[in-house]
């Protein structure tokens, strides 16, 4: 009987000794993704703010300026593009965003949409038909929204949609944010001349007829991210924003004028609601790369000690000997 | 022998369940209804 709880015990800790690299090396990178139907609103203010009039051409000081940001999985394009990839394996997250523009009386100011695609376990770019900000095809480099599942403290490459361009997102340190500690990455996308946005607030006015002018848009921004770590998300963001409009017959005498101006922060209760989501999948996270290896690493060894344990006492010279089926041998029968 | 036996079983076991659970994956689910907004939500 002994014997057969050794065995069983045994089978158990190899069990749970095989099951801990295998969770953290195989199961992981293949089952911990970001989810092919999300959808996640996000509301940033800046205020005040400096905007441009379109009717008289000048900028404006206004109280606040918000920026709504929504990012809806679209579950049918990305099922589309990994039927066509060949690599049926490979799981494809498709983000349909709008970041719509509103002034301080509610009117539209701009509205920006873009196709995001990217590679559901490691948020590299997937390159297919659709790709887009703003109605242009664009081939992103490096990430956009969120970082990789286990961010480390370096450098990532971040594209910038207004821009269209892929530039350095700097790690500049470890920061605690609300109960977490997370990485803080900053980049700065020097003046760049950017396409003017295809909808613009004024009837009449199009991209088109303000590139006939000769007039330019320009932009800067200094953009902010404090992301905790283990799940890649970033739980704050801020962006210090500045575009203008330059040269052209437009403008009149003069060279430029500021399009728009202002600090963009996260509204409070979505921080809030972003910290409580990310508090609550990391714990998701850990369990697949830390507590449940480490636990099953430390369950084997405690089933093999008791394994051994239970073999030794079986072993023991004092014990009487285990039973045998064989048949006793024939003792000599005395006459 | 029968301990090697044992091992084995249990590299089996965690082997199988691992290749399944993986295989299995996750549900993709369905595109939200919901819409991209253009209007300022109240809350998250």
């Amino acid at each position: 009987m002994r014997r057969k709880a050794c065995l069983v015990l045994l089978a158990f800790a190899v069990f749970c000794a095989a099951l801990s690299p295998l969770l953290r090396w195989y199961a992981f990178p293949r089952l911990v993704k970001v989810p092919a139907d999300r959808y996640q609103t996000m509301v940033l203010e800046a205020a005040p703010a400096t905007l441009i009039d379109y009717g008289t051409m000048r900028a404006e000081k206004v109280p606040k300026i918000t920026i709504v940001q929504t990012l809806k999985g679209n579950v049918e394009a990305s099922e589309k593009i990994e039927k066509n990839d060949g690599d049926s394996s490979r799981d494809v997250v498709v983000w349909d965003g709008l970041s719509y523009v509103q002034g301080p009386d509610g009117k539209l100011v701009s509205r920006i949409p873009e196709r995001y695609i990217f590679d559901a376990h490691s948020q590299e770019p997937v390159h297919a038909r659709g790709e887009s900000v703003d109605g242009d095809p664009v081939e992103r480099e490096g990430i956009e929204f969120k970082w990789p599942f286990l961010t480390e403290k370096r450098d990532y490459a971040y594209f910038d949609a207004q821009a269209r361009v892929t530039e350095p997102i700097h790690y500049k340190g470890t920061q605690r944010f609300r109960g977490l500690d997370v990485y803080y990455f900053e980049q700065t996308i020097p003046w760049t001349e950017v396409p003017l946005p295809k909808t613009l607030p004024v009837k009449g006015i199009t991209p088109q007829s303000i590139a006939g002018t000769g007039t330019t848009r320009w932009y800067t921004t200094v953009r902010k991210f404090w992301v905790e770590p283990v799940t890649g998300a970033p739980v704050y963001g801020e962006e210090i924003h500045r575009e203008e409009l330059r040269g052209g017959t437009l403008l009149g005498d003069r060279d430029k004028v500021t399009a728009f101006s202002g600090h963009v922060k996260m509204r409070e209760d979505y921080i809030e609601d972003t910290v409580d989501l990310v508090k609550s999948q990391r714990v998701l996270v850990l369990l697949m790369t830390s507590y449940l290896p480490w636990g099953l690493l430390v369950l084997a060894a405690l089933l093999l000690a008791l394994a051994l344990w239970l073999e030794a006492r079986s072993r023991r010279p004092g014990d009487p000997a285990p039973a045998t089926d064989r048949d006793p041998e024939p003792q000599p029968a005395n006459a | 022998m029968r301990a090697l036996i044992a091992a084995a079983i249990g590299l089996a076991a965690a082997l199988a369940l691992v290749l399944t659970v993986t295989a299995i994956g996750a549900p993709t689910g369905e595109t939200s209804p919901e819409p991209l907004l253009t209007t300022v939500p109240e809350h998250p």
